[in-house]
């Protein structure tokens, strides 16, 4: 037990130093551990402020964070002094860590506060990685799957660890709530109270001059203190211009687990991505292995470099080492980047992830994003949702521009006056039915282009006021109804859900409710009949939200240009 | 004392530099911060809101709450749909004279309620009293329920919703 005290005593517990004076005189080199804490209050501050805006909920979480980033003034400046401080904070811990190796301070009495800061390294590394997910986008989504999925292949407890991050069996709104949990309280605890004692102890312990010559203590105020302002502001500036330059840092689409995405981690851990890469197989164990490997060896350092000299030149071989673990990680990073920077058709998919992301956050801007979850957003847009289903489930049989179109061309104008008549004129023209099957059927309908003019527009008109337009002709209409009568009810019926005798029935063609009826089921008796239509039924296949969007968007295509079409944001 | 000097120049220098950066960064947190009490962030519809036909409405029938809802709320990023904003009190005294009393209570905002034994209005949170027609009674009220715009068009009830200021006789819009 006193052996414990003892060696605990001897290494700046208990006890009071002289924080008046430093050893070997004010220098640029002992302002790295301040302009750490700096950094550590900078994140505090942007990431109250954060925290003002940010929901952790998997449905706003994005939401929040677009907000944030586009509409809330100085938003994007707080969120990339955030996001750019946390890479600045491992730089600067980097550069601590090899100056504090250089000078040989993690020698007896030093072993603690050496340790401490290795821990405080790992807690940092940490801190990024609960942060990152937070955003809920595409990046942040998919990096923290494979991170998740790492920790997940840890021996025996890679299970209970997946389900413990997770907060559950599967990513969602426990997910959220856990990672923030640890960002903003329970990380900030721990790394408060280890820093305290990382800076307690070495304060006590005073600083470390370089090499082993007996060099003159100086003032600690106001000589060292000036030199620590000058770093903090220079390295504040830095990070600041970054922020400005970078326009802070991006937002990718909403996170959406059927959307691939080229995930990538931070860029500090770039280094350990291309070892996993190159590990192949045994990527998972390598990708384990290596970040405990690592610190092992740095926390081993003080207990192998016994010797009281801390002269560079006398420990060589350490330092040595050290060059080479992180020019080896250096090396990997630059050769992770430059395989990217190489990938043109990595190139060609982020383009298009960047794209996206735009998208959504200007449908985000104007239109909001909707209850149902920022993955919907897309929907939020004019139409957006119709035009979603129509490009996955409609286009390849009905747009125009499609190799396999098999069915009628569905364009703007689709149901107005010019396209009955056309349709009336030819059902079997190549826009019609010319590529189903009712083209070549002789019982399918006639051509009506010998119709005399004024009775082909007389029916039209008729035809075209079941859809429910304000812009009715009355007496066109009226007559219509005679030509009606002649020309189209041995086939047609026009009362409101009644099948003609051997042709659809044609009352309320043209409405919402009427085209919803058709998408559910074009095989029914009142639509094209279980003979005649290729078209498959989609009441099974989408939900009705899908169908009456779909509905919607046809009764919209009726008085649609296609300049109002180009118009609508491309999904 | 050229030292006492260099020292003082140096203490300057430092609280200089760091009121310098303090500044830089308390500036955008501020600015963020303050910046939703500067917007609209949740909206209110200003267009009249649908509340049926004006029949379900008995003529000489007690006041009848009736939820006020918006078809979308715009809620800082999210675009809500069917929001309840509130609720009005809906009283039709003739065939053609209807009116709507907003259950905000001009005291403190709590939802008045309808005492059907005693014939009036109470607020549960303070016990301020309204008259049926919605006149200030008893209680710390400083003025009667505050009437709501309400027009008939094609046999229907369009409403619009207002929230005015609490805690004074003046009825303003909020």
């Amino acid at each position: 037990m006193t052996r414990v005290i003892g060696y605990l005593r001897e290494r700046g517990l208990g006890g009071s130093g002289d924080p008046a004076t430093i050893a070997g005189g004010a220098s640029f080199a002992y302002a790295f551990g301040v302009v750490l804490m700096f950094l550590l209050v900078v994140e505090a501050v942007s990431g109250m402020a954060l925290a003002a805006f940010y929901a952790p909920s998997s449905t706003d979480a994005w939401g929040s964070v677009a907000y944030l980033q586009d509409q809330a003034q100085a938003g994007w400046v707080l969120r990339g002094v955030h996001f750019h401080g946390a890479s600045a904070i491992v730089i600067i811990a980097g550069l601590h860590l090899v100056q504090t190796a250089l000078y040989g301070a993690y020698k007896k009495p030093r072993e603690l506060v050496w340790w401490l800061g290795i821990l405080l390294m790992i807690l940092m590394l940490a801190w990024a990685v609960t942060g990152y997910v937070l955003r809920w986008d595409q990046a942040g989504f998919w990096a923290n799957k494979v991170e998740v999925g790492i920790a997940a292949a840890t021996p025996v407890l890679g299970g209970v660890i997946k389900k413990l991050a997770l907060g559950g069996n599967d990513y969602g709104n426990l997910t959220l709530t856990r990672f923030y949990a640890l960002h903003v309280m329970i990380l900030p605890a721990i790394v408060a109270a280890v820093t305290y004692g990382h800076v307690a102890l070495a304060r006590k312990l005073g600083a470390t001059p370089f090499g082993d010559r007996d060099q003159k203590a100086g003032p600690r105020w106001p000589d060292q203190a000036l030199r620590n302002a000058i770093a903090i502001a220079i390295v504040f500036t830095i990070l600041l211009a970054y922020v400005i330059a970078s326009h802070g840092v991006g937002l990718a689409a909403p996170a959406d687990p059927s959307q691939s995405y080229d995930a990538r981690p931070l860029w500090y851990f770039r280094w350990l991505f291309e070892l996993r890469e190159l590990a192949g197989r045994a990527e998972k164990i390598v990708a384990l292995a290596t970040p405990a490997i690592v610190g092992g060896a740095l926390v081993a350092l003080p207990l192998v470099d016994r010797a009281a000299t801390r002269d560079p030149r006398h420990r060589l071989a350490y330092l040595g080492g050290l060059a080479g673990l992180l020019a080896l990680i250096g090396g990997l990073t630059i050769a992770s980047l430059v395989a990217d920077a190489r990938d043109d058709e990595l190139a060609k998919r982020d383009a298009k992830a960047e794209q996206r992301a735009a998208l959504a956050r200007k449908i985000a801007r104007e239109h909001g994003v909707p209850a149902s979850g920022a993955a919907d957003v897309f929907f939020a847009a004019p139409l957006g949702r119709a035009r979603a289903v129509f490009a996955s489930k409609c286009k390849s049989c009905h747009d125009a521009g499609s190799k396999d179109r098999k069915g009628p061309i569905i364009a703007p104008g689709h149901g107005s006056r010019s396209w009955l008549k056309a349709f009336i004129r030819h059902p079997g023209a190549d826009e019609n039915w010319g590529r189903t099957k009712l083209a070549a059927k002789d019982n399918a309908m006639k051509s009506f282009a010998q119709m005399p003019p004024a009775d082909l527009d007389d029916v039209v008109e008729l035809i075209y006021a079941e859809s429910g337009a304000s812009d009715v002709i009355a007496a066109r209409r009226d007559h219509g109804g005679s030509v009606f009568e002649t020309a189209c009810s041995d086939c047609h019926a026009r009362e409101e859900g009644l099948a003609g005798s051997s042709a659809p029935g044609l009352g309320g063609v043209g409405t919402r409710a009427y085209y919803l009826s058709f998408i559910s089921n074009p095989k029914s008796a009142l639509h094209m009949g279980r003979d005649n239509s290729q078209m498959p039924r989609f009441d099974t296949e989408l939900s009705l939200d899908d169908r009456d969007a779909l509905a919607e968007y046809l009764v919209w295509l009726r008085t649609a240009t296609p300049e109002d079409l180009a118009a609508l944001d491309p999904l | 004392m050229a030292d006492e000097e260099r020292r003082k120049f140096l203490k300057v220098a430092t609280c200089a530099i760091g009121g310098g950066v303090g500044l830089v960064l308390a500036a955008p947190t501020v600015a963020v911060l303050i910046d939703p009490a500067r917007k609209i962030t949740v909206t209110t519809p200003t267009a009249p809101l649908d509340l049926g036909l004006v029949e379900q409405f008995r003529v000489g029938a007690e006041p009848r709450r009736v939820d006020i809802v918006a078809p979308v709320v715009k809620d800082a990023w999210l675009a809500a749909r069917n929001v309840v904003l509130g609720a009005a009190w809906i009283r039709r005294t003739e065939p053609d004279k209807i009116v709507a009393l907003s259950a905000v209570c001009p005291h403190l905002g709590c939802a008045v309620g309808w005492d059907a034994a005693a014939g009036n209005f109470l607020c549960p949170c303070h016990d301020s009293r309204f008259s049926v027609a919605g006149d200030k009674l008893t209680g710390p009220s400083e003025r009667g329920l505050d009437e709501l715009p309400l027009a008939v068009v094609d046999g229907r009830l369009q409403l619009t919703w207002v929230r005015y200021r609490t805690g004074q006789t003046a009825r303003e819009p909020a």
